[in-house]
C-alpha cells in the first residue's frame, strides 16, 4: 500500500542483512524452516533501541520523517478506519506543503490490519522493531487500540491515539499513552448535564429514560449522565443495556411509551439510534428532549436514516464539529473537502488530523523524535489542536471539554458550551415526529 | 396487558418474516441434506441490492422483491450448476464448509462494493402505524408480514400442486424411486436449491425495510434461521412456519419483559433444549436413514 | 512390517523444523516481527491441529472451535485479576475450563448423529459471546479486560510467549498423533467413515464423540490464556470472533484434514500467508480471501495439499507394497484354513463349551418387535427364537422387514414395541456397541468395511469392551494383531493385510468383514445375505467358513436369498413375510410347506438335491 521506506540508518553494528528487504526476508518465513535457518546463519543480533526506534535527530535534514501507524482499513472498522486515513493523510499533505516537520517532510507508512487484533500487533511489532518508524500514530476502536499501545509501551514508542476513550484504557499506567480527544467516555456527557442543570428547575426533564448499546464509547457515557442527573433529581424511570447486535427497537420503544420519560438518552453508536428513532416514530411517542451519543454526529446518514424532520431537536455531544472556530479547523474542512470530492470530515477524520498535530507540536518543541523528550514534553504541555486544547493527566487521560450539538431545521448547531456555540436558540422541548 | 398484547402481536409479525426466510433453508435440507449456510448471505446480499434499487429507482422495496426474487432463483440455479453439485456424494461436511465459504465470499464481495456501513432502506411509509386502540401495528412490519406469508402460501401452493414441486418433494423423500420415474435428481435438486435461494428474495427485501443491515450481519440471521429450523425440524416447512413463530415472540417477550440483553441468547438455549429433548425437533419425522442410533 | 531404525521420514522432517525454530530465538533474539508472526502461527497450529482430533479424525465439522481460545483467555485472565497471579500459571486451567464446557455441550449434541453438531458449534461460538458480554460482573462485558505488561525486560520482548506458544504447539502435534496410534484414533476414523458400522463392532460412539470434542478443546483452551497474556487485553468480539473459526478450518483443510502433519503445514501456510497478504495484499478483504481460499479447497483440493503431495509422490515413487495377487483369496487360503489355527485363532472359549450340552437352549429371543417407518409398518409384532448351535436361516421377499429385524436386534434402530433378549438378559435398551460386548455380532448387506482403512488396521477396529483402557491401547499391536492375521489366514486373505480396504474386490470385502466380526468373539452372528452378489466360488468358501465356526460353537442367523445354500446350511429356516414369521422348521419341511410356496417361493421353484442330513426337528410350526 505504501512504499517501502529507506532505513534512516540507525546507530547500531552493521549487520549482514541490512540490505535486505523486510519484504523480501518475510516472502522466507513462507518455507518457515529454511528461513528459520537462513536466518540464524546470519548470526550477530543487534541490541534493540532502547528509547524507540528512530530517535536520532542528528539524521540528515532531508530524510523524511516516518510515521508508522496501522489502520483497519478493511473488515469491521473500515469506516472510521478509513476516515482517519483521511485525517492523517490530509494533515501530512498541509504540513508538507508547509515546509514539513522541523524542516523535514512527513512520509506516512499506513498499513492495513483488516480489523484484526493478531494483526495490528505484528504491524505495529514491524514499524517499530523492524522498518524502525520515527514515530506512530494510533489506530482506531479499543479493540485495535488496547493491543498496539501495549506493544507502543513496550518498545518505548509515544503512542498517540485518536480513538479509545474507554475507562480502562488508562488504568493500566501506561505512559506512552496519549488520548488525542477533549474527554473519555464518562465525561463526554458532562456538557450536557451543565445545560441540564442551566434550565429553571421547573422546566427541567422530571423523568430519564437511559437506553444504550453495549459498547465501551457509548456505555459510559450514558452511566454518568444518568448518575449525575439523578444527582439533580431527576428521576430514572427506565434503565437497560442492549446488545450491540440488537436490530428491533420496537420492544423498547414500546415500554419507553408505556413509561412517558421526559428525557430519553439514549447511548447509541449508530444504526441503535436510527432504529430506536424509527420504533418510538412508529408508535407515536415523542420525548421532551432526545439525547443521543455519537449517532447524529452522522450528519448526511444520520438524517437519511431518520428522515430529515425527525432530526430537530437532536441533542448529542462530539469531539469535534466543522463550524468550530479552532485554530486550523477551517483549514483542515477546506483542505478534505477539496482532497474528497467536497465531502464533509467525519469527526473520525478530525480526531486522526488531531492526533497527529499532538504529535507534531511535540516534536517541534523538544526538536527531535526521542520518544522519551516528546512524552515527558506532553504530560507537562497544553497543546492546540482542531478539537480545542488538550492536556493530558499522568495516565494519558485528557483534560478537556466536548462540545454540545443539536439538530435544528435539519443543520448542526453547536449549543454548548457558550463560548463554542454557533446558535443562539436550544430546541426544547422536542417537537412531535412529523 | 396492552403491553402484553402489542409485544404479542410484534412478535407474531416478525415470526411471519422469520418463517418465510427460514423456508428455504430447510426446504434445501430437506431435498438435498445440505445445511446451507449462505442462506444468510443471500438474504444480506439482497437486501443490498434492495436498497440499491431503492436508493436510484426509488421502487417500493418490498415490492422490488418482484425483481429480486427471479434474480435469486437464477442465482441459486446458477450456483447449484456450477458449485453445488460439484460436491454431490461428498459428506454432508464437505457441504456445510463449502457453503460456509460461499458466504464468507459474498460478504467479502459485499465489503468490497457496498462498504461496510450499516444501511436499511426507509419508504415513505417506514415510519407510520396503523393504529387498533392502543395497539400500534407499524406498517412496514405489517406489510413484511403479509408478503412473507403471501410467498409462503405461493410456495406451498407450487410444492403440492405443481409438476416441479411434486418432483422436488419426490426426490427429497426417495431419491432412486423418484430417479426411475424420470425426476432426474440433479435438475430437481437444482430447481430446489434455485427455490430456497429465491425465497431470500422476498426475505432479504423485506428484511431492507425492517433491520439495518451490513455485510456481516449474515452470521445472526443464519444463526437465527438454523435455530427456526432445528426447532421446528429440519426439512419440514410447517414446522419452520410454527418454530419462527415460537421463536418470534420468545424474542419479542423476552426482550420486553426480562432483558433484551438476553434475548438474542433465547435462540441459542432453544436450539440446545430442542436438540436434548426432542433431536428431531417439532415437526421433524425421523426417517430411515436418520433413526440410527 | 515396519523396516528396522526407519523412522519415517515426515517425523525427522517436523523435528528438524522443531530444532531449528526452538533454537531460532537464541540466535536471532532482536527479530520481533518475525517473532511475533511465528507466534500466531504457532498459535493457529496449536488450533489447526486440535480442531483436526474431532473434525479431522472424528469427520464431525465444528465452525465455532476459536470459542476454545477465548474461553482459556478469559479464563486465564479472569484467575490472573482477581488473584494477582501471573496469567501464563493460570493458563493450564483455560484449558480445563474448555474440556468441562466441549464435554457438556458435546453430551448434549453428539448423543445423536448428523447435523446438529455443526449448527451448535457456530451457536457456541455467538453464545459466548453473548454471555461474555452480558455478565459483566465476570467479564467486564464490552469493556473488556486488561491485563498488566508481562514483568520481563523489554529487551527479549515477545521470546517467552514464542517458546511458550511453541512449546504448546509441539505438545499438541505430540498429543494428536497419539491418539491417532490408540484404539481411541482408530475408533474416531471409523466413526468418519461409517459411524453406524462403527457401532456395531462395539465401539462406544458417543463417548469416543464427547471425547474427541473435548480432547480438541484442551490445548486450545491453554493458549487462549497465553494469547491474552500476549495482546494485554481481552473482549467479547476479539476473543471470540469468527473469523478466527475460519482460519483454523482454512489451515486445517488446506494442509490436510484427518492427516497428523496436515494441519501443522497449513498453520505455517495460512499464518505466514496471511501475514504476506498484509504486507503485499493492500486492501483487499480478508473474508473474501478466505471465503473464495475455502471454496477453492473443498472444490478441488477436498484432501489438502499434504495428502495430494504425498500422493504425487508416491505416483512418481511407488512404495513397496505387500500386495500381492487378487486370487489368494481362493485356493491355498481354503485349505489352510482347515488345517491349522482354527483352534487358536476363532472363538477359543467357545470351543471348550460342549455346543451339544448348550444345544437347544434359546440364545437370542425377539419378543413381538414392531417397527414402522411413519406409514410402513416393517416389521410387525414378529417373534423368532434363535437357538444355541443353529445355523439359523431367515427368508422371505424382498421388503419383508428382514433387515429391519437385524436393525433391531443390533441397536442400530430402536424399536417401537417388544423385546429382545440375548442368552437371558434383555438388550433392546442397550446401545449397539453394548450388544456387541455382549457377544452379538454382524455383517451387512452391502458390506460397509472402513475404505481408508487398511485391512488389518479394519480387522482391529473392533472393540471386545467399553473399558478405557482398551481405548487408549494401541491400534495395531500385540496379540490382538497376532489374532487378527490368524483370522486373516482363516478366511484366506491374509496376503491383503496392509491393503486398502476399499481396494478388495466386494467378495473379498464379504470375507475380511465377517473375520472383521470375529474378532469381537461373537456368540451370534447376523449374516446379512452373505452370497449376495459375489463370485459362486466364493459362495462354496463362505459355507465353509460359517461350518466351520458353528462347529466350534458359534451360532449364526443367517438373512439369504440363494435359497439352495440357505437348504444345504440352515436349520431351521424361519420364513418371513409382512413383517413377520410365516413358518418355521427344517429345511426339508419349509421346502414342501405350501404356504411358504405361495408366499416367497413361487411357481418356478424347483428343489434341488438333498445334501446332507438335517438334525430331526420340530414340526413346522405352520402358517399363522
Amino acid at each position: 500500500m505504501t512504499d517501502q521506506m529507506s532505513h534512516p540508518a540507525p546507530p547500531q553494528p552493521p549487520r549482514l542483512r541490512t540490505t535486505w528487504r523486510a519484504g523480501r526476508r518475510l516472502a522466507l518465513l513462507g518455507t518457515a524452516t529454511c528461513a528459520a535457518l537462513l536466518l540464524a546463519a546470519c548470526g550477530g543480533g543487534s541490541a534493540p533501541g532502547s528509547s524507540g526506534g528512530g530517535g536520532d535527530s542528528a539524521a540528515a535534514k532531508d530524510t523524511p520523517i516516518t510515521i508508522g501507524i496501522s489502520l483497519p482499513l478493511t473488515g469491521d472498522f473500515s469506516q472510521p478506519g478509513g476516515e482517519a486515513k483521511r485525517g492523517y493523510q490530509v494533515w501530512a499533505d498541509m504540513v508538507n506543503a508547509d515546509g514539513g516537520v522541523l524542516g523535514r517532510q512527513v512520509k506516512l507508512k499506513i498499513v492495513d490490519d483488516a480489523s484484526n487484533q493478531d494483526t495490528v500487533v505484528a504491524d505495529y511489532t514491524k514499524l517499530m522493531t523492524q522498518d524502525k518508524v520515527d514515530l506512530v500514530l494510533g489506530t482506531f476502536s479499543s479493540l485495535l487500540n488496547f493491543p498496539a499501545s501495549a506493544v507502543a509501551e513496550k518498545n518505548g514508542y509515544v503512542f498517540v491515539e485518536p480513538a479509545g476513550g474507554a475507562p480502562n484504557m488508562f488504568s493500566r499506567g501506561f505512559e506512552y499513552l496519549f488520548f488525542a480527544q477533549p474527554a473519555t467516555a464518562p465525561h463526554q456527557a458532562d456538557v450536557f448535564v451543565d445545560y441540564v442543570k442551566s434550565l429553571p428547575a421547573d422546566k427541567r426533564p422530571q423523568t430519564a429514560a437511559y437506553p444504550t448499546q453495549d459498547d465501551p464509547f457509548t456505555r459510559p457515557v450514558i452511566e454518568s449522565m444518568q448518575k449525575q442527573l439523578e444527582a439533580l433529581g431527576v428521576k430514572t424511570v427506565f434503565s437497560q443495556v442492549y446488545p450491540a447486535d440488537t436490530t428491533n427497537f420496537q420492544s423498547i420503544a414500546n415500554t419507553l411509551k408505556n413509561k412517558k420519560p421526559d428525557l430519553i438518552a439514549q447511548g447509541a453508536v449508530f444504526e441503535d439510534g436510527v432504529g430506536l428513532v424509527r420504533s418510538l416514530k412508529q408508535l407515536g411517542y415523542t420525548p421532551k428532549a432526545l439525547f443521543q451519543t455519537s449517532a447524529p454526529s452522522n450528519a448526511g446518514q444520520y438524517s437519511d436514516g431518520v428522515g430529515a424532520a425527525n432530526t430537530e431537536g437532536v441533542f448529542y455531544t462530539v469531539s469535534w464539529n466543522e463550524q468550530a472556530k479552532t485554530p486550523l479547523n477551517p483549514e483542515f474542512v477546506a483542505a478534505y473537502g477539496k482532497a474528497y470530492d467536497a465531502a464533509l470530515p467525519a469527526e473520525d477524520a478530525a480526531d486522526a488530523f488531531a492526533a497527529a498535530q499532538v504529535l507534531q507540536k511535540a516534536v517541534e518543541a523538544t526538536k527531535g523524535v526521542d520518544q522519551d523528550k516528546i512524552k515527558d514534553w506532553l504530560h507537562a504541555n497544553e497543546v492546540q489542536t482542531i478539537l480545542g486544547p488538550l492536556s493530558w493527566s499522568a495516565k494519558g487521560e485528557p483534560q478537556g471539554d466536548f462540545i454540545l450539538a443539536q439538530w435544528q431545521s435539519g443543520k448542526v448547531q453547536v449549543v454548548g458550551p457558550a463560548d463554542a456555540a454557533t446558535s443562539e436558540t436550544i430546541v426544547y422541548p422536542k417537537p412531535p415526529w412529523s | 396487558m396492552t403491553e402484553l398484547l402489542q409485544a404479542v402481536i410484534l412478535g407474531l409479525l416478525i415470526g411471519g418474516v422469520y418463517a418465510l426466510m427460514a423456508s428455504g433453508l430447510t426446504l434445501v435440507f430437506g431435498v438435498m441434506n445440505i445445511i446451507n449456510v449462505a442462506q444468510g448471505a443471500f438474504l444480506i446480499f439482497v437486501a443490498m441490492v434492495t436498497w440499491w434499487l431503492w436508493k436510484h429507482t426509488g421502487i417500493d422495496p418490498i415490492l422490488a422483491s418482484v425483481i429480486t426474487t427471479p434474480m435469486m432463483f437464477g442465482l441459486g440455479w446458477v450456483l447449484y450448476r456450477t458449485v453445488i453439485v460439484r460436491i454431490r456424494g461428498s459428506s454432508p461436511s464437505m457441504s456445510v464448509l463449502l457453503t460456509f465459504g460461499l458466504a464468507l465470499t459474498i460478504e467479502g464481495i459485499l465489503n468490497i462494493t457496498a462498504g461496510n456501513k450499516f444501511k436499511s432502506a426507509t419508504p415513505s411509509y417506514f415510519e407510520e402505524s396503523f393504529r387498533v386502540g392502543d395497539i400500534s401495528l407499524p406498517k412496514s412490519q405489517v406489510y413484511g408480514f403479509l408478503a412473507a406469508m403471501l410467498v409462503l402460501a405461493v410456495l406451498y401452493v407450487v410444492l403440492t400442486r405443481t409438476w416441479m414441486g411434486r418432483a422436488i418433494r419426490a426426490s427429497s423423500q426417495n431419491p432412486s424411486g423418484a430417479a426411475l420415474v424420470g425426476v432426474g435428481a440433479t435438475s430437481t435438486a437444482a430447481l430446489a436449491f434455485a427455490l430456497g435461494a429465491s425465497t431470500s428474495g422476498v426475505g432479504g427485501s423485506i428484511l431492507s425495510v425492517l433491520y439495518p443491515f451490513f455485510p456481516a450481519s449474515h452470521y445472526d440471521w443464519i444463526s437465527r434461521l438454523l435455530g427456526i429450523i432445528v426447532l421446528g425440524g429440519m426439512g419440514s416447512l410447517p414446522g419452520a412456519l410454527v418454530g419462527a413463530l415460537v421463536l418470534g415472540l420468545a424474542e419479542t417477550l423476552t426482550a420486553t419483559y426480562g432483558s433484551l440483553r438476553w434475548a438474542t441468547l433465547v435462540f441459542y438455549v432453544v436450539i440446545l433444549a430442542v436438540l436434548l429433548f426432542r433431536p428431531q425437533g417439532l415437526f421433524g419425522t425421523r426417517l430411515r436413514e436418520d433413526v440410527a442410533v | 512390517m515396519h523396516r528396522l531404525g526407519s523412522v519415517p521420514r515426515s517425523h525427522l522432517v517436523a523435528l528438524l523444523a522443531l530444532l531449528v525454530l526452538a533454537l531460532y530465538p537464541a540466535v536471532q533474539p532482536y527479530d520481533t516481527y518475525y517473532q511475533t508472526v511465528l507466534f500466531t502461527t504457532f498459535m493457529i497450529g496449536v488450533q489447526a491441529v486440535s480442531w483436526n482430533i474431532i473434525s479431522g479424525y472424528g469427520g464431525y465439522i465444528s465452525l465455532g472451535h476459536s470459542a476454545f481460545l477465548g474461553i482459556g483467555s478469559y479464563t486465564a485472565a479472569i484467575i490472573a485479576l482477581h488473584s494477582g497471579v501471573n496469567p501464563l500459571w493460570v493458563a493450564p486451567l483455560g484449558g480445563v475450563v474448555a474440556v468441562v464446557l466441549a464435554v457438556l455441550v458435546g453430551s448434549v449434541v453428539l448423543r445423536t448423529r448428523g447435523h446438529a453438531f455443526v449448527i451448535i458449534t457456530i451457536a457456541l461460538l455467538l453464545s459466548a459471546q453473548i454471555v461474555a458480554t452480558n455478565w459483566r460482573s465476570l467479564t467486564n462485558g464490552s469493556d473488556g479486560i486488561t491485563l498488566d505488561l508481562p514483568p520481563w525486560s523489554r529487551d527479549i520482548q515477545n521470546i517467552p510467549f514464542y517458546l511458550i506458544m511453541l512449546f504448546l504447539f509441539t505438545f499438541t502435534v505430540l498429543f494428536s498423533a497419539l491418539i491417532r496410534r490408540t484404539k481411541f484414533g482408530t475408533g474416531l476414523v471409523a466413526i468418519r467413515e461409517d459411524e453406524g458400522k462403527a457401532a456395531a463392532i462395539g465401539v462406544d460412539t458417543t463417548r469416543y464423540k464427547v471425547t474427541a470434542y473435548a480432547a480438541s478443546a484442551f490445548f486450545i483452551g491453554v493458549a487462549g490464556g497465553v494469547y491474552a497474556y500476549f495482546l494485554t487485553f481481552l473482549n467479547p468480539v476479539g476473543s471470540f470472533s469468527i473469523l478466527g473459526s475460519v482460519t483454523i478450518v482454512l489451515a486445517a483443510l488446506a494442509g490436510g484434514r484427518g492427516t497428523l502433519y496436515g494441519p501443522v503445514v497449513g498453520a505455517f501456510i495460512v499464518g505466514i500467508g496471511s501475514e504476506m497478504a498484509t504486507v503485499y495484499g493492500g486492501s483487499s478483504s480478508r473474508v473474501l480471501i478466505f471465503g473464495l481460499a475455502l471454496m477453492i479447497i473443498v472444490l478441488f483440493l477436498p484432501d489438502g495439499l499434504l495428502p495430494t503431495f504425498q500422493k504425487a509422490w508416491r505416483r512418481y515413487r511407488p512404495a513397496d507394497t505387500e500386495y500381492t495377487d487378487q486370487a489368494g483369496a481362493l485356493g491355498a487360503g481354503t485349505m489352510q484354513v482347515r488345517d491349522r489355527e482354527l483352534a487358536s485363532a476363532v472363538v477359543a472359549d467357545e470351543v471348550e463349551a460342549s455346543a451339544e450340552k448348550l444345544a437347544g437352549k434359546p440364545l437370542l429371543e425377539v419378543k413381538g418387535a414392531s417397527k414402522a417407518f411413519g406409514g410402513l409398518v416393517a416389521v410387525d409384532g414378529a417373534d423368532l427364537v434363535v437357538k444355541q448351535g443353529t445355523i439359523t436361516a431367515l427368508i422371505g421377499p424382498n421388503g419383508s422387514g428382514k433387515t429391519t429385524l437385524f436393525n433391531l436386534v443390533t441397536g442400530a434402530m430402536k424399536a417401537d414395541s417388544g423385546q429382545v433378549w440375548l442368552d437371558g438378559t434383555r438388550i433392546d435398551t442397550k446401545k449397539p456397541w453394548e450388544r456387541g460386548h455382549m457377544g452379538l455380532a454382524r455383517t451387512f448387506q452391502t458390506t460397509r468395511l472402513f475404505k481408508s482403512m487398511t485391512v488389518l488396521e479394519n480387522l482391529v477396529a473392533p472393540l471386545p469392551d467399553a473399558k478405557w483402557s482398551t481405548m487408549l491401547k494401541p491400534s495395531v499391536a500385540g496379540d490382538e494383531a497376532v489374532r487378527a492375521r490368524e483370522l486373516l489366514a482363516f478366511v484366506g486373505m491374509e496376503k491383503f493385510a496392509a491393503q486398502p480396504a476399499g481396494a478388495l474386490s466386494y467378495g473379498q470385502q464379504k470375507l475380511v468383514e465377517l473375520a472383521q466380526v470375529l474378532m469381537l468373539e461373537p456368540r451370534l452372528v447376523l449374516l446379512d445375505e452373505p452370497a449376495g452378489g459375489i463370485n459362486p466360488s466364493l459362495v462354496g468358501r463362505m459355507v465353509e467358513i460359517v461350518r466351520d465356526l458353528n462347529r466350534q460353537g458359534v451360532t449364526f442367523l443367517v438373512v439369504e436369498h440363494n435359497i439352495p445354500m440357505v437348504l444345504e446350511l440352515c436349520d431351521p429356516v424361519v420364513v418371513f413375510s409382512h413383517g413377520k414369521a410365516i413358518a418355521e422348521g427344517p429345511p426339508q419341511t419349509i421346502r414342501e410347506d405350501p404356504a411358504v410356496l405361495d408366499a416367497y417361493l413361487g411357481d418356478e421353484w424347483r428343489p434341488p438335491a438333498v445334501t446332507g442330513t438335517p438334525a430331526a426337528s420340530d414340526r413346522p410350526q405352520g402358517v399363522r
